[in-house]
């Protein structure tokens, strides 16, 4: 079995999934096509795609939708529980920072300063929401720095890619994005980015660039 | 069917179509014991776990338990279910189409809010999405056993987000642009309406047309 992402070439929204990849210990490798000169050619018309090698010689099986290529792998490699309840709890919160991500693409597109101001706005509570919810959950899991559980789980993984594209991707186009994110992290959260990047599991992928957690505190 | 029979389910939401029809139908569907409150707003914001709504509560046994995000409770629900393949590939497949109906919806809002250059370009997108999208059902319906389900013969996951989704932008969406639900109609196939349409006549779901219009009588002759 291997893989291959089909993505822009920066973090984005598809670290998670190469997070997850990494997590997941399978052979696989990504994809930049050309863009928009290739949008046509993919399924959905958009990014990322995944595409599942099967070594018998099968078709490929291909996923489109960043959560639903997440939700896949994350099935199948074992990170997101058995129990409904369970699963549902985690993704819930990632949809949550999906619905960060959507405020952010709107304050990218708004192009006057009352729209500008009132997309910041929603980014901000929505993000706090986020952290509020992950602050609760890693303190009632015994503060071991973890989400749910004693390892790392798919709600884990998705968080630091969260957190990743808002730290060390956004801010090339909105530079005060960072600033703003660091001030509102609460001590939990910093503890997770620094516990899922030490992680063997990803570590191999984390190691990569520079520091997430150096970039969750640094001035 | 994992839920116990002395489970009930309450949908909160505002009074609307809105985000909250797949989980309206999931639970018809289902036949679960369920009903809908629609809390005072936003006095009731800050008593939500998200602040925002749909929320589903489900009680049993004396238990509470509470989920958030529409799109979670959806899948969650089609899993309880039994409405999701227990196969992860043929999940994925469901997933994203939620997904992509999902992002088709944000691209409407970003059409319709977009001002000055943005605004074409935003339209520009959301109508070569929606094509994309219509094609990609098509696709799947052709390769379906039964033209009344997109995946085997039986009503799934995918039908039910699909039927929520076209009921959005030809039934409600007008209340932000009026002449969206002919836009969309326009744009379907006739194999596509047939679908919608047979969807509606499952009688796993007449009790949900016990409380609002089908959209037969939105398609007529011409549309086909």
């Amino acid at each position: 079995m291997s893989y291959i992402l089909r993505y822009f070439d920066g973090i984005g929204i598809s670290e998670a999934t190469r997070l997850l990849l990494t997590a997941a210990n399978v052979e696989w490798t990504e994809e930049h096509p050309e863009w928009p000169q290739e949008k046509a050619n993919q399924p959905h018309g958009r990014m990322p795609v995944l595409i599942e090698k099967d070594v018998d010689g099968e078709a490929d099986f291909v996923v489109c939708e960043s959560g639903s290529i997440e939700r896949y792998l994350a099935r199948k490699y074992g990170f997101i529980p058995a129990d409904l309840k369970q699963a549902a709890l985690q993704e819930q919160l990632r949809d949550l920072m999906f619905d960060v991500n959507h405020a952010l693409a709107g304050r990218l597109s708004s192009r006057c300063k009352e729209d500008r101001v009132e997309s910041e706005k929603k980014f901000e509570d929505l993000l706090a929401l986020v952290i509020k919810e992950q602050s609760k959950l890693i303190t009632s899991n015994g503060n071991n720095g973890l989400l749910f559980g004693d390892c790392l789980s798919y709600a884990d993984i998705v968080s630091y890619g969260f957190y990743k594209n808002l730290l060390q991707s956004v801010v090339v186009l909105l530079p005060d994005v960072a600033d703003i994110v660091r001030t509102m992290l609460t001590p939990e959260v910093v503890n997770l980015i620094s516990v899922v990047e030490s992680d063997p599991k990803v570590v191999k992928h984390t190691s990569k660039g520079n520091s997430l957690a150096v970039a969750a505190v640094m001035e | 069917m994992l839920s116990g029979s002395d489970t009930v389910y309450v949908l909160r939401y505002f009074d609307v179509i809105g985000r909250a029809e797949g989980c309206r139908l999931l639970l018809t569907a289902a036949n679960a014991s369920w009903t809908e409150e629609h809390p005072e707003w936003p006095a009731e914001k800050a008593n939500q776990p998200f602040e925002r709504l749909p929320v589903l509560v489900e009680r049993s046994n004396g238990n509470e338990w509470i989920l958030c995000e529409s799109l979670t409770i959806e899948r969650y629900l089609a899993r309880v279910f039994g409405f999701m393949p227990t196969d992860l590939k043929q999940a994925a497949l469901q997933e994203q189409m939620a997904d992509q109906q999902a992002d088709l919806l944000s691209a409407f809002f970003a059409q319709l809010t977009a001002t000055g250059d943005m605004k074409s370009k935003q339209i520009d997108e959301f109508n070569t999405l929606f094509d994309r999208m219509v094609k990609e059902h098509g696709r799947i319906l052709s390769r379906s056993s039964s033209k009344q389900h997109l995946f085997g013969d039986q009503l799934s996951y995918a039908d039910i987000s699909l039927y929520a989704f076209y009921k959005l932008f030809i039934v409600y969406l007008k209340c932000y642009q009026s002449d969206i639900a002919e836009i969309v109609k326009s744009k379907l196939t006739p194999e596509i309406i047939n679908l919608i349409l047979s969807i509606e006549k499952e009688p796993q779901l007449a009790p949900h047309f016990s409380k609002c219009d089908t959209m037969a009588a939105i398609f007529t002759a011409k549309d086909f």
